[in-house]
């Protein structure tokens, strides 16, 4: 990573820590004094970032914090541009409301990850909690553009109303995954829980490691999507992903609904021959 | 100049902007994207009648394409951008839409004019139809009866070449047609490069106007007609019985050059006696490909004229 900004964690976290515009833009423009004096909140204590972190560089689009974040939530936040590389885990809320850039999390995350994001890319190597490119509670849309790709598994709720954008989960997804999704794509490698895609109205979950349709979908056919394949051969040229070539090129049951909706939803069940 | 026993005549080939796009077509075997692509470039020759020039540039392995299905592309030339779209909109939907198993592409993605002709066809999904963004792409799934249609919703433009030409003039129609034909195989390693008439040559060279009829466009080009070579003013040298012309379209000027270098070099063989060019005094075109700096100053010969 060309001349990073880098922050390194003074001591291990016990407390949670709000972070605030810790985004790869707005420290784009700062030098290393000033993004030491950005403000974060301990519970009710506001504290300089400085107290928190080490801060090396400044001045530039990528930045790398290194160090056990897991505890720092609303990392990335809002973000516009540039490249933000959090080197283990990290807390609630990365990428939340994002619409640029890339954010890569060596680590896994904790819940509401890409919270409602518009746009960019939000890469997870470990795993993602709850709310995966969900909506805030009681928004009424989730993620509307954009791209997140989890390489381990992701909890309850992912893509749930979603509006537009593609998740990718390369394990297991929990319960009610694409619930009420609106329109977008959400492809689970592996088994998906409880309930997937009630309520869609015209989204797409691609259920490749398993999948119990909902009554409320109706079988269409068996076929080769070829959206699906467009969609794993660009997850697999950007991100690296390992996608097997039985699973590109493969059929798959069409189910449309929810007929509880429109309507005009899917549930792609990958078929092995 | 000589190259390889050939006389380069030292003068230009003139052509014209145009604007070009080029598509991706895949399919579930190298068949059946060929056959689209061949059925979409058919009757394409000439904007004179055909309204635009198109031709197959160059197969697609898996690793080429969009989805890693076998492919083809296809480069389309047209006037101006409006009718490149109306053309693209036409041919698509006439020929690759209707294509067993096949989907479409852009092949310019960095093009920063774009035509949204995918977009244009979503109705034929009658209202079933539905779109996927990937990548900020937007493709369209429109149902057919063996699944889906997939097509990119734009496609870039850019402002292309169209007219570049080299004649060959031989000894009789065999070796003057093997010379063309190597010429055509050579040009086909150039990307961004179509030979629009069939087969990538055209034996009826023509000519602006008419002598006899006013109101057609063009006419043979009677002076290199070598049974009228004591009826008209002849550009033939005595030993030449036999023309055939090589008209290339491009992205752009250097794969121009690089293609009429290449396909020159393969014509320059037994039975070829000059290599020549057509242009118009230079007062229509923009752009002139002399011969001699595509070649290179090598050997300078006299040849035996008529």
């Amino acid at each position: 990573m060309p001349d990073a900004t880098t922050l390194m964690l003074r001591s291990p976290l016990t407390q949670l820590i709000e972070s605030d515009g810790l985004t790869a833009d707005r420290l784009a423009g700062l030098s290393a004094l000033e993004i030491g004096r950005l403000p974060v909140w301990s519970g009710r204590q506001r504290l300089p970032l400085g107290d928190v972190f080490d801060v090396r560089g400044g001045r530039s689009a990528h930045v790398r914090i290194a160090g056990d974040v897991g505890h720092v939530a609303g990392i990335g936040a809002g973000m516009t541009s540039g490249e933000l590389v959090i080197e283990g885990d990290a807390g609630a809320s990365v990428g939340a409301g994002m619409s640029g850039g890339r954010i890569e999390v060596l680590g896994s995350v904790g819940d509401d990850a890409g919270q409602a994001m518009t746009g960019g890319s939000l890469v997870v190597r470990g795993s993602a909690g709850n709310r995966v490119g969900a909506g805030a509670p009681g928004a009424s849309r989730g993620m509307t553009g954009g791209e997140i790709v989890v390489a381990g598994s992701v909890g309850a709720e992912a893509g749930a109303r979603m509006r537009r954008g593609l998740l990718f989960v390369n394990r297991d997804a929990g319960d009610h995954v694409a619930r009420t999704i609106i329109a977008g794509t959400v492809i689970v490698l592996g088994r998906t829980g409880r309930e997937p895609a009630l309520g869609s109205k015209r989204g797409t979950l691609v259920a490749v490691g398993g999948v119990d349709v909902p009554v409320t979908y109706r079988y269409a056919c068996t076929y080769e999507p070829p959206h699906v394949r467009v969609a794993f051969v660009h997850i697999r040229r950007r991100y690296g992903m390992t996608i097997g070539p039985e699973v590109v090129a493969g059929r798959y049951r069409r189910y449309c609904g929810d007929a509880g909706t429109v309507g005009k939803g899917e549930i792609l069940e990958w078929i092995s021959t | 100049m000589e190259h390889r026993g050939v006389f380069i005549e030292d003068t230009f080939a003139e052509a014209f902007p145009m604007r070009a796009t080029r598509l991706i077509i895949t399919a579930a075997n190298e068949r059946w994207a060929r056959q689209a692509a061949l059925t979409l470039t058919g009757f394409a020759t000439s904007v004179i009648a055909c309204k635009c020039e198109a031709a197959v540039e160059r197969p697609l392995a898996p690793n080429e394409t969009p989805d890693e299905r076998p492919g083809v592309s296809v480069l389309l030339f047209a006037m101006d951008t409006d009718s490149l779209g109306k053309r693209l909109v036409e041919r698509i939907g006439q020929a690759v839409l209707t294509c067993p198993t096949t989907s479409c592409f852009d092949g310019l993605p960095d093009a920063d004019r774009r035509i949204v002709a995918g977009r244009a066809l979503r109705a034929f999904g009658d209202g079933f139809q539905g779109s996927k963004v990937v990548a900020g792409e937007r493709y369209w799934r429109i149902p057919v009866m063996d699944g889906e249609f997939l097509v990119q919703e734009s496609f870039g433009v850019v402002k292309g070449v169209g007219g570049g030409n080299f004649i060959i003039l031989g000894t009789d129609l065999r070796s003057t047609l093997a010379a063309a034909e190597a010429a055509v195989d050579a040009v086909a390693t150039v990307p961004g490069v179509i030979l629009p008439f069939p087969g990538g040559i055209a034996r009826s060279g023509s000519k602006v106007g008419s002598r006899r009829y006013k109101s057609v466009p063009a006419t043979t080009n009677d002076a290199f007609c070598p049974t009228l070579r004591p009826l008209t003013p002849s550009s033939l040298p005595s030993n030449a019985d036999c023309v055939l012309e090589i008209v290339l379209d491009g992205l752009d000027e250097s794969s121009i050059r690089r293609a009429m270098r290449v396909g020159i070099e393969a014509a320059c063989r037994p039975g070829v006696h000059a290599i020549t060019a057509g242009n118009f005094g230079g007062k229509l075109g923009p752009h002139h490909f002399h011969l001699h700096a595509i070649m290179g100053q090598s050997q300078v010969a006299e040849a035996p004229r008529a």
